[in-house]
């Protein structure tokens, strides 16, 4: 249709009862434009410092394959997305002016018609949630690299997955899957990233704790060098490197030679892992024997260092100890929660903690995750949490 | 997966304003909504929003809003799923929430 004249606004106005004289002289026409517009725009209500991102030319992400929730990721944070329904009308108009910007630009048309884009009674909005970091292991453990002389490594590369695989079936930010690669201590080989198989770890372990052994070096200064020239017929020189970054703290003297630091604590646990690995439980004294035993000369075994691999049953008769790995359980908050309570009716709160730490948002508390998804009471003088409902 | 891609190329993304009416928006008379028109919008020297529809007219408020939005549209579908770009971002809403008020066009005469 036409599109009005200023004449037709004028005598709007006055219709109106309103006095020009009181308003700006620009008026902006609103009509609809050629597509309507219901169903080909949404609006996303953007977190902070998401818009700043756009502006700046960064990209968001929404990942989710047909049987996950959608989630909006950024470079660094991961959103859940949800629908926020609204009684108003939203209309999106383009090229719309505020006062202000009308003001200053005194030169501007007195009659601007705007087309109206699109409009919709409903938005995304974002929360703030934990990466969906489980199903990266799940995906890595499909195919663990057991060492070069497997020789089915070769072939298949069905289950094998590299870095923009991970991105685009993981539901979380880059920078998330890349800071838990580095944490599950995953590597790069021909292209893929892998986990080792634990076998193959421990094996690589042990070649280094022995020739720490015999060379009778200090454990905070374990040389490179060295290891590879000693270890090189024995294991691919990569994974000798890899084995002492997952085991180690690298430095440089000011010599530039390299040594690592071995970390006493992730060495103790992995040899613990091995030995319970073996049985549903074990004789608690029995096991700390073995396993102080079993540990590298001049390193200190101490159940703090389980916390999250495995738990004390004291109220056994003798105290048992089993294998309870938290990468095992459940993701989801109440999931999880459900299958702790189902393998122990009531926990302390020292107990349960390092099975729940990774379910807290960002500044939620370990007592929050309490108070929320258990109920507690005093047994023996001391605090316990159990379920908030039956569990069968 | 679906890649919202922030302002490409040169110049920044289009700034849109939001105008947030109550109730429902139906064409005149009956017909399509495409091509009609809305209403007059215009401002007060204080700067006051005042939106004039079919025989209303609306007050309102400029809002700066905490949580911008991102206008996403959406592309042509294809076999790897439904595609959206950001088109524009809103950082500012006309917010219209007083009841209208009507334009009376027929005054009855004093006998």
């Amino acid at each position: 249709g036409a599109m009005r004249s200023r004449a037709e606004v004028d005598a709007t106005l006055r219709t109106a009862k309103l006095n020009p004289g009181e308003l700006l002289p620009a008026v902006h026409c609103l009509s609809f434009g050629p597509q309507g517009g219901a169903g080909e725009c949404c609006l996303l209500q953007l977190e902070a410092g998401l818009c700043a991102e756009l502006q700046a030319g960064r990209s968001l992400v929404i990942r989710g394959e047909k049987d996950e929730k959608a989630v909006l990721c950024s470079k660094d944070k991961t959103y859940d997305m949800k629908i926020a329904d609204t009684s108003n009308m939203l209309l999106f108009v383009p090229g719309c002016k505020t006062p202000e910007e009308l003001n200053t630009d005194e030169a501007s048309c007195n009659i601007i018609h705007s087309q109206i884009a699109g409009f919709s009674n409903n938005y995304w909005e974002l929360r703030r949630c934990r990466p969906k970091l489980k199903k990266l292991r799940k995906l890595l453990m499909e195919d663990p690299y057991e060492g070069p002389d497997i020789g089915k490594d070769q072939t298949s590369t069905a289950s094998k997955y590299t870095t923009e695989d991970l991105l685009s079936l993981i539901q979380a930010s880059e920078e998330e899957i890349l800071h838990q690669l580095q944490v599950i201590d995953a590597c790069v080989i021909d292209g893929y990233w892998r986990v080792l198989e634990f076998d193959y770890e421990m094996k690589l372990l042990n070649h280094v704790t022995q020739l720490i052994d015999s060379e009778s070096w200090s454990l905070n200064k374990v040389p490179l060098r060295t290891c590879l020239e000693e270890l090189g017929p024995l294991e691919p020189t990569e994974m000798i490197e890899h084995i002492l970054l997952s085991y180690g703290r690298k430095y440089t003297d000011d010599a530039g030679e390299v040594y690592f630091e071995m970390r006493e604590d992730k060495i103790c646990r992995a040899i613990a892992q091995m030995l319970l690995q073996n049985a549903v439980k074990f004789n608690l004294s029995e096991f700390q024997e073995v396993w102080q035993q079993s540990v590298p000369e001049g390193m200190s075994t101490s159940l703090d260092q389980l916390k999250g691999l495995a738990l004390v049953d004291k109220a056994s008769r003798p105290e048992t100890i089993f294998l309870l790995k938290v990468e095992d359980l459940p993701e989801d908050n109440q999931e999880r929660f459900n299958s702790l309570f189902s393998i122990r009716e009531k926990w302390t709160e020292v107990d349960i903690t390092p099975y729940i730490q990774d379910l807290c948002a960002e500044k939620q508390t370990v007592g929050a995750l309490l108070t929320k998804y258990a109920r507690s009471s005093m047994q023996n003088g001391v605090k316990v949490y159990n379920s908030r409902r039956p569990i069968s | 997966t679906t890649r919202l891609p922030g302002s490409a190329g040169a110049g920044s993304l289009e700034q849109w304003v939001l105008v947030e009416l109550q109730g429902e928006v139906e064409p005149r008379g009956g017909g399509a909504l495409p091509g009609s028109l809305l209403g007059d919008l215009h401002y007060t020297r204080e700067g006051i929003p005042v939106l004039i529809v079919g025989h209303h007219i609306l007050y309102g408020k400029v809002v700066q809003l905490e949580k911008p939005f991102a206008v996403l549209m959406k592309q042509a579908a294809d076999p790897a799923g439904t595609h959206y770009t950001v088109t524009a971002l809103i950082k500012t809403k006309l917010l219209f929430k007083t009841r209208p008020k009507p334009i009376i066009t027929n005054v009855p005469k004093k006998v």
